[in-house]
Parts: C-alpha cells; structure tokens; sequence
C-alpha cells in the first residue's frame, strides 16, 4: 500500500488558500471602485485610483522613499550584523549562547518597546544629546523623530536581530572543515573569509539583504512612530489613507502598488540567483 | 587509513586551537572584534536597559511630572508597577492568549501541511507550496488592510463581523504565522530517513502508531521551532493587528503603540519591562528546549 501523504495537504491548503485569494483580491477589488465620502465607493470600476497615483508626485516620492529608506537599512543590518553572525557561528566559548540569546531576544521584543527607549535615549535633555554638546560635537540636539535619518534608525533596530540570525543560520551550514582545510594549506584568516566563507554564503547573503529590504518596506511600526507625521513612508501613508481618511479604495490601490513593487523584486532577484548558481556552479 | 588521517587533523586542531586561545588576548584582530562586540551589543541593548530601568525611576520631586523619566535612576521605585493601567495589563493577558492559541493552530495546519509537502508526489506541487509560503513575502501592512477589507465583506453576506473581535485577530496572524512551521518542520523533515517509519510498520505498528511513536518525537524540535516562531509573529505584531483591533480586543503591542501615540506615561515603561522579562523567559525556555543554535539554523532554510 502506497500512503497518499498528498491528502495531508487538503484542509491546510483549503484554509491557506482561502485567507490568501480571499484578503488580496478583495482589497484588489476594492481598489479599482472610487471613493466617495465616509467610506462608501463608487459603484463601476475604474483604473482612477491608479491614475492617481501614477500622476500624483506625492505617492510617487513616498515610494521612493521608502524605496532609499529601506535600501540603506538593508545595507547596514547586512554590512553591520555579518561580522557579528560570522564571530558568533565560528566561536566555541560559553559567550556564544548569551550573545545569540541577546540576539534572539531583541526580535522577540516589539519594535514598540524598542523605539520607546530609542526616544528616551535621544530626547533633547537625553544622554546622548547632552554628550554630544557637551563634547562640542554639534551645537544642536540630535532630533530622532520627525527625521529620516530617526526612521532609519528605528527600522535597523527593528530588523538588525533578525538580520543577524539569518546570516548565522548561513555561515553554521558552511563545514568548518573547509576552514581548518585551507588552514593547513597556509591561508590567513582573512583569506579564509574572501576566499571561502564569503563566496559560500553570498547566495543567502543576497536572499538574507532582500528579506530585510521586503521586512523595511512593509515596516510599519518604526516609520509611524518616528516619523512624527513629517516622514511618511508607503506603509504609514497606507495606514492613513485607510483608517484617517477612510478612503479604501485609494489604500487599496496603494498597498496593490507595494504588493506589486516587492513581488517584481523577488522574481527578478530570484530570476538573477538562479543565473548566479548556475554560472558559479554553488549549491548552497 | 582514513582514520589516522583524521586523527592527525584532530591533534592538529587541538593544538591550533589551543595555540590561537594563548594567542587571542593579544591581537590586534582580537581586540578590534572584541570592542566592535561591545559597541554594537551596547547599542543593541541600550533602548531594552533605559526602557527596564526608566520604570525604576522616581520622579525627582514631589511635583509629579509625569512626563519625566530619569536615567540612570537616582530614587527607586516600584509605583510605575502598581500603576500600570488596566487595559495595557488586559491587552498584554490577551496577547499571550492569542499568541499561544496561534501557535498551536499554526502547529496542527503547518504539520500535515508540511508532511503532505515533503512526502506527497502529485502534480502542482510547486504551486501549492507556493501558496502556503506566500504570506512571508506579502507586507504586513498589506495583510492587514487585506484582512479588514475581507471581514467587511463577510460581514456584508453574513452578518458575522469579525473585525475588531478576538477572532478576526487570530485569522490574521493564523495567516502570517502557518509558513514558519511549515518551514521549520519541512526542513527536520528533509533530513528525516523514512525506513525508520517502514521499519516501525514492519514490526506490526499501524501507520497511526508509527506516526505518533516514531515521526512525531523525530521532528518534534521542528515542531517547537515552529511554534516559538509563530507565537513571536503574533506577540509582536503591530501592522496587522493595527486594522483588525478595536477596544474590545486589542494586542499589547497596539495597546502600548497608541499608549505611545498619545501621552507619555511612565507606567507604560513598566509594562513594556513585563513583556521584555517575558521575551527573555522565552528565549531562556527555547535554549533549554531545543537550543538556541538548531533554532536558528532551521532558519535559514
């Protein structure tokens, strides 16, 4: 008898299907009907809602934005946290669980606690700021909401742990054989690195940037918290046009144009890995 | 043969290791990690200790200000604690009663699920697993205002308005938090060597028997895995349960993000420690469960 481990998959997919199709394409639907007041729409379809956007340089610049935002945080989780997730995955010390328990600790921790500390820490009569003019270092106070540089701050606390444990999870599948192996042969440590873990771990390093590049884009929390009403970013102005302006239709349309932004960056990036591995031939 | 060589690697290892210990104090690339670590844990951390610390805090004087918290602390105090409001306290209640209820739901469809995807051969297999991964790459705002504008809908036909309820909560993060235990459990599961199943058949266990004697306890880690992950999607959620809350029903994180949005009121720094002392249980939990290394490394798959 052959078991039919396929029939496992009914209920599950039934329920998966049906909250996946069932959200997006109602909000799909709803963003091609125009609003009217107090939340009610139009009752025929048109591409309005698109034009709008389309047209309007507010939404397109809120885009962009986000679209630089999220790229810079991508970069320095990546760039910061790699050192950090190679030490940690390579290191045998009784350090190495209370660091990765600090790590792990700081994404089981709402990104809401996080930031409220974040604006103690950088209030005008705050430590940072008092140091800083009292150092001379700027004559001013460092302000943290209201700015982009606040908001990219906020999302690098948001993600970096994350980040970190990614990026661990790659370089722990990488054998530490391979490391002791080009030891013998009398490579330095630093060439160990260029020469066998960055190259191994590069295609989940590339798959590790666009997760946290995806995560930064939809971040809600953050934005809305340090961008005071002055930065708005895609997610927020999402928020907004839904629950403050009550117009679906638009929010519908919105979050459609972010849905459509982040999936065509997967394809491509997938499209570019497959072409990647198979050019270098790493299977990873 | 084989085994002289490696034993000749493993003396060497030892003694490089060794060496290397000896040597590390004193380099200079030891000692650039070491203050790199320290500088970027500082800043890790620094937001978690002013936030646990803050809620210490007196106020300087005897003239409330409400909106002052000093750091360090110079007087201690615990009235932050007794003055915790009522409604962060129930929301953080209901948030880990969500948490756990949407962890065990993601358990029981993202186990078979994930059974049914390693082991099934049966045609648009790629398009199935494509549906069950697509919550992780679709942004949680937009699952958020995806699933109110759904439950208005069903509202509409049904009359069973599920936004702003308990379950309208849990549908959203069921939705978000199912892929992580599929993924964990299919990755424990990839490894998993199914002779040990047929074995069990074999000696007369029923495939019922085998399963729950056999499978279960093998892929168990993966399991516990998976749970902790869902139960962390749910616990800190902001962008779904932002749409899908209302007075009735509302998560911790929500509750402290309007707390925040509002007046600031250092009560809110002692609730946020509670569920920062809760996290760190939880992470001390999972390295006693499984581990906080195979934790992260059924990860990255």
């Amino acid at each position: 008898m052959k078991a039919r481990w396929g029939y496992l998959l009914l209920i599950p997919l039934a329920l998966s299907g049906f909250l996946l199709f069932g959200s997006q394409l109602v909000f799909l639907k709803q963003s091609f009907y125009q609003d009217l007041a107090f939340g009610k729409t139009a009752a025929e379809w048109t591409f309005g809602n698109y034009i709008k956007i389309a047209t309007d340089s507010y939404y397109l610049r809120t885009l962009w934005l986000t679209t630089y935002i999220s790229f810079i945080v991508a970069i320095v989780c990546m760039g910061l946290g790699f050192p950090i997730a190679k030490v940690l995955a390579r290191l045998q010390s009784r350090w190495t669980t209370f660091l990765l328990g600090t790590i792990v600790l700081t994404s089981f921790i709402t990104t809401v606690i996080q930031i409220f500390g974040l604006i103690i820490i950088f209030r005008a009569d705050g430590p940072v700021n008092r140091l800083l003019l009292f150092l001379g270092l700027s004559h001013e106070p460092l302000r943290l909401v209201g700015t982009a540089g606040g908001v990219i701050v906020g999302l690098i606390y948001a993600s970096f742990g994350f980040a970190v444990m990614l990026m661990y999870g790659i370089v722990r599948t990488i054998p530490e054989s391979l490391d002791d192996a080009a030891a013998i042969h009398g490579a330095t440590k630093a060439r160990i690195l260029t020469r066998i873990i960055l190259p191994l771990s590069l295609p989940g390093l590339i798959v590790g940037f666009l997760t946290i590049f995806n995560l930064s884009m939809g971040a809600f929390t953050s934005a809305a918290l340090l961008g005071g009403g002055r930065i708005i970013t895609l997610p927020v102005l999402i928020q907004r046009t839904m629950l403050i302006d009550v117009k679906y239709g638009m929010a519908g349309a919105l979050a459609a144009m972010l849905l459509l932004f982040v999936i065509v960056l997967n394809l491509v990036s997938v499209m570019i890995l497959k072409r990647f591995r198979a050019t270098r031939g790493i299977t990873v | 043969m084989a085994t002289h060589i490696n034993t000749d690697l493993r003396s060497f290892k030892t003694e490089r290791t060794v060496a290397r210990g000896l040597r590390r104090r004193f380099t200079l690339r030891g000692i650039v990690t070491v203050i790199y670590f320290c500088a970027v844990f500082t800043m890790l951390l620094a937001p978690l200790i002013v936030v646990i610390g803050g809620s210490f805090s007196a106020p300087p004087n005897d003239v409330v200000v409400m909106s002052y918290v000093e750091f360090p602390p110079e007087r201690l105090t615990l009235d932050w604690y007794r003055k915790i409001p009522e409604s962060q306290l129930k929301a953080l209640g209901f948030s880990f009663a969500l948490a756990f209820a949407v962890a065990i739901a993601a358990c029981v469809i993202g186990v078979p699920a994930a059974i049914g995807l390693v082991r099934g051969r049966f045609f648009g297999k790629g398009a199935v697993a494509a549906v069950l991964r697509a919550p992780l790459q679709i942004p949680h705002v937009v699952s958020g205002i995806a699933f109110l504008q759904l439950f208005y809908l069903i509202g509409q036909y049904s009359g069973i308005y599920l936004q702003g309820t308990s379950w309208g909560l849990f549908l959203g993060h069921l939705f978000m938090a199912t892929p992580f235990v599929i993924g964990s459990v299919g990755a424990v599961l990839q490894r998993f060597n199914p002779r040990l199943e047929e074995a069990a058949v074999i000696l007369g266990a029923s495939r019922w028997r085998s399963l729950y004697r056999v499978t279960i306890p093998i892929i168990m880690p993966g399991i516990f895995t998976g749970a902790l992950y869902a139960f962390i999607v749910s616990f800190v959620d902001v962008p779904v349960a932002i749409f899908l809350a209302s007075p009735e029903a509302t998560t911790f994180p929500v509750e402290l993000f309007h707390a925040m949005e509002q007046d600031f009121n250092p009560s809110s720094l002692a609730s946020a420690s509670l569920a920062a002392l809760f996290a760190m249980l939880l992470v001390a939990i999972s390295q006693k469960c499984v581990g906080l290394d195979s934790l992260l490394k059924s990860k990255s798959k």
